[in-house]
């Protein structure tokens, strides 16, 4: 059963008077579970497919269906909504709010939602910083931690909600490839832990060779798709 | 719910958070905010209780509640005088009627007949008063009186004429280095240049015994007349019933003398203005240098004061004047041991000496001058108990004069000082209405009493060529030409019977009622529903047909509201242009803050924060500084209006600020108006400064947390 679902989707941005296309004719499958890699060179459309999938863009025309809504028929409002309850996001930049500490960071997206009583949430939030191995930091602000401490946070805040699929957007290209492989690690674990799906960009080949899956896109158009053991080896 | 609660406390936190991350930008805005609500404050507090200083003064010295006038009148009523002078009024005919309907209307209390105008008043030179004193003497012994007292009095107050026949030729001769004796007036000069020559010269006062009545003539016809002092004032006064007067405004009363008594003519000279205008110019100098010393200003560093302490070297002559020899020889005296001065020097040089003052002496010698010269000259031009002759142009065009004896001073509580409440003087109604030229009773009566006796016949106005000129214009003319002697004592003897007469008449309440006046001062038993009942009142004018316009007191006080009007206006705009720069600068900072946090706010959206959460979140951050520095402010304005009134107020340094403040100084009142205005005001300014840089930061898009940073 696939937890996205796009369909002929062409997206073109407008740069200056010229249209500019990002996207052209893209159809593309993803079940759940996947831990899937994104692979194409710089400008080639990668991260205007993940916004697509993300919702946080919308196409020029096709469709994307994300846990089976379509997007297209969604008001702002309730894209704001399946954002904050089926989609994570860990961002190249980290994106952490720089005057939360890292508990509060993680526990953002959970006083949104607004659906958890206090001590659930804090061990919930608690018990994933442990998981991602900064339980320790908890008091820090995101300036007192280094990248991969703070890629960390990350990933906590994004799977914090449980959500159904993770969104990552060159996660690694901001580390060291040590620190990146330990974060690909980490996102993997999670993967095989909870079964979230798991989609993320990367042009680094080390990387996409963690992937159970490697779509590779370029001039906006989907090239071919491989599948790999994932083990990166 | 509790998604919506749990929101907005992270909402706030990150707020707060974001506050105290850029502690120089929240203290900036903080401190604009503070300023601002620090104005408020204070200028709302100082206004309030302007506004309140005001309302006493104008309530309780002349304005009461409600104030009615003539609708037909060409001017608006105006207590204080406008800028153009005192306003042309139609006078309310009867205002008994006025009184009766108006009596009668809900919450009015009373009806205080007023008829304000300005009118001359003749003060005497010292010359004139001399010469007074001398001929009543000389009267008496030409009536063949011996008493030895009296012999002695005309003796001084011969030599007192002498004196200042002499000072005059002295005043007069340094004149005569500066006049052009080629001119067109030279002759004239010349010849008062012979006659002061004469009336200076002992051949003249050796004489004086031989025809003392052809003396006197000869010296207050010609020389009299040469001395350049002046001999009237202006006085501005309201007429009205002098009783009521005093029970509606109890802030008046008697300064010095007496009350006028009840139903007698009468006048009751403004205190303040007797002492600006009535008071011997040097003594009133010596006065407002003390007054500004006390204050804490110094000779040597002012120059007012300096100013004035030369004036009154220059002054000294007035008094020298006014000292008989007598008088003359005492002062010298005590001021010699007084000064220490060498013995010999003339008063003069005592004088001077006395005038030349600094810092150090001034004490001494201010106390020296009240003791020593004080008691021995006339320090007002009018005092208490004096005949006074006021005249005015009438309605009729031509001038009425009235003599009116002064019972006292009149002041008004807590405004004595002032230049507009103090300077009224407080006259009897049936003077005002003689002055107004209306025409009482007494009038008409003395009017056909005069016509009788001097056998003057009423002649239509077409026919009076004829009359005059015509036939039987002979037997008209023929009567006074063979008479070539005055009869001095029947001429007098009319007008002055008819003051005593007059002065001493009581009128009944009715006599005053009835009559004319100018306008009416309204008292109400409870100001508080002020505007109701000016309609009441206008509506009961309207229903009796007694075209009246009612003005409340604010408006009635002209220029002053105005001034209040305008105070306002200017603390008004000021605000305004400073919440206006206010509201750019915060607006512009809020609006750099949101530029850099749009990854921020974009990583937030994409998160799952709703729209409006970070359209509150902005919000919330210049609401909070707003509120936060706003109190502050407000704290700050109340600290502030605390230490003013410890230290003893704004002191009032001009007659209009005197009036407005009710007082010497004005003592700020913190009122909650104020706070709460203070706080609106920058709450306001906050939400619109911040409003458009939230709406800015809701329309960042998620894709903005997306973008890479290069």
């Amino acid at each position: 059963m696939a937890i996205v679902s796009v369909r002929d989707v062409s997206k073109s941005y407008m740069l200056g008077k010229t249209v500019v296309p990002a996207l052209r004719g893209v159809t593309l499958d993803i079940d759940r579970g996947e831990f899937l890699s994104i692979a194409g060179p710089s400008g080639s459309g990668k991260t205007t497919l993940l916004n697509l999938i993300g919702c946080v863009d919308t196409a020029t025309s096709g469709t994307v269906l994300v846990g089976e809504k379509d997007t297209r028929r969604l008001t702002e409002r309730q894209l704001t909504d399946l954002r904050l309850h089926t989609i994570g996001f860990i961002f190249q930049s980290f994106n952490l709010v720089q005057v939360l500490s890292v508990f509060q960071n993680v526990e953002f997206p959970l006083l949104l939602q607004g659906s958890l009583a206090r001590r659930e949430r804090e061990k919930r939030v608690m018990d994933l910083l442990e998981a991602v191995g900064i339980g320790g930091y908890r008091r820090h602000r995101p300036s007192e931690l280094s990248g991969g401490q703070r890629q960390r946070v990350a990933v906590a805040r994004a799977l914090v909600t449980r959500p159904a699929l993770v969104l990552a957007d060159e996660p690694t290209a901001n580390l060291d490839s040590q620190t990146g492989g330990t974060i690909i690690d980490l996102m993997k674990e999670m993967n095989h832990r909870d079964g979230t799906t798991f989609i993320f960009s990367t042009h680094d080949p080390k990387v996409m060779s963690h992937a159970s899956a490697v779509i590779r896109i370029a001039d906006g158009q989907l090239v071919g798709r491989e599948e790999l053991n994932g083990t990166g080896d | 719910m509790g998604s919506s609660r749990d929101a907005f406390r992270i909402l706030l936190r990150i707020a707060f958070r974001n506050l105290s991350a850029s502690r120089v930008r929240t203290i900036i805005i903080g401190l604009i905010v503070l300023t601002g609500s620090l104005l408020v404050v204070l200028g709302t507090s100082a206004l309030a209780s302007i506004d309140q200083g005001m309302r006493t003064s104008v309530q309780g010295s002349l304005g009461g509640h409600l104030q009615v006038y003539n609708a037909a009148s060409p001017d608006p009523l105006e207590l204080y005088g406008g800028l153009r002078g005192e306003s042309v009024l139609e006078p309310i005919v009867d205002f008994a009627r006025v009184k009766e309907v108006l009596s009668k209307v809900k919450n009015v209390k009373m009806v205080v007949p007023m008829g304000i105008d300005q009118a001359m008043v003749a003060t005497g030179s010292v010359i004139d008063i001399a010469l007074e004193r001398l001929r009543s003497d000389v009267r008496r012994l030409e009536a063949g009186e011996e008493d030895p007292v009296l012999l002695e009095s005309y003796r001084a107050h011969l030599s007192h004429v002498r004196r200042i026949v002499s000072l005059l030729k002295d005043d007069l001769s340094h004149a005569r280095v500066i006049v052009d004796l080629q001119g067109r007036e030279a002759a004239e000069r010349k010849a008062e240049w012979a006659d002061l020559t004469r009336a200076a010269s002992d051949e003249f006062w050796d004489g004086f015994d031989r025809d003392r009545y052809g003396a006197l003539e000869f010296l207050e016809n010609k020389i009299a007349k040469l001395s350049m002092e002046n001999a009237f004032t202006f006085l501005r006064y309201v007429g009205t019933d002098v009783d009521q007067f005093f029970e509606a405004f109890p802030l008046a009363e008697i300064a010095e003398g007496e009350m006028i008594p009840r139903g007698h003519r009468g006048i009751l000279v403004g205190k303040q203005y007797a002492e600006e205008w009535l008071k011997l110019k040097n003594a009133r100098r010596l006065d407002q240098i003390e007054e500004r010393r006390a204050r804490g200003k110094k000779i040597a560093r002012d120059e007012d004061l300096q100013r004035w302490v030369k004036e009154n070297g220059s002054g000294k002559k007035e008094i020298l004047l006014q000292l008989d020899p007598v008088k003359a020889e005492e002062v010298a005296a005590l001021l010699r041991r007084g000064l220490k001065a060498p013995e010999g020097e003339d008063l003069e040089a005592l004088m001077g000496r006395l005038f030349d003052t600094t810092d150090r002496d001034f004490d001494e010698k201010y106390q020296l001058f009240y003791e020593v010269v004080a008691p021995r000259i006339r320090l007002y031009s009018i005092n208490v108990g004096d005949l006074i002759t006021i005249k005015a142009p009438s309605k009729s065009g031509y001038f009425s004069s009235v003599n009116v004896k002064v019972y006292g001073f009149i002041q008004f509580r807590h405004v004595e000082k002032s230049g507009i409440a103090g300077m009224m003087s407080v006259l009897d109604l049936m003077s005002f209405r003689d002055l107004y030229g209306y025409m009482t009773k007494d009038k008409a009566e003395e009017i056909a009493a005069i016509k009788k006796s001097a056998g003057a016949k009423e002649i239509e106005r077409d026919q009076a060529e004829a009359e005059l000129f015509g036939e039987g214009s002979a037997s008209l003319l023929g009567g006074d030409t063979r008479q070539t002697r005055i009869d001095e004592s029947k001429i007098l003897g009319g007008p002055r019977a008819r003051a005593v007469d007059l002065s001493t008449r009581v009128y009944s309440p009715a006599e005053i009622e009835h009559g004319v006046a100018l306008n009416a001062a309204l008292i109400l038993d409870d100001p508080g529903r002020l505007a109701r009942t000016q309609k009441d009142v206008q509506r009961a004018s309207d229903e009796a047909g007694l075209g009246l316009k009612v003005l409340d007191w604010e408006t009635a006080s002209g220029v002053v509201g105005q001034f209040v009007i305008m105070l306002r206006i200017v603390l008004f705009v000021a605000l305004f242009i400073f919440f206006v720069v206010a509201l750019v600068i915060i607006n512009n900072a809020m609006v750099m803050a949101t530029l850099q946090r749009v990854k921020e706010i974009g990583t937030m959206r994409a998160i799952g924060a709703q729209r409006r959460f970070v359209l509150l979140m902005l919000l919330v951050e210049t609401v909070t500084v707003g509120l936060v520095f706003g109190l502050l402010g407000a704290a700050l304005g109340g600290l502030t209006v605390a230490v003013v009134r410890a230290a003893g107020g704004i002191p009032a340094t001009s007659d209009m600020l005197n009036f407005l403040f009710a007082g010497p100084a004005l003592f700020p009142t913190l009122g909650l108006g104020a706070v709460v205005s203070s706080l609106v005001s920058v709450v306001l300014v906050s939400v619109l400064s911040g409003f458009y840089p939230a709406l800015l930061a809701m329309r960042v898009t998620p894709v903005e947390a997306m973008a890479t940073e290069e």
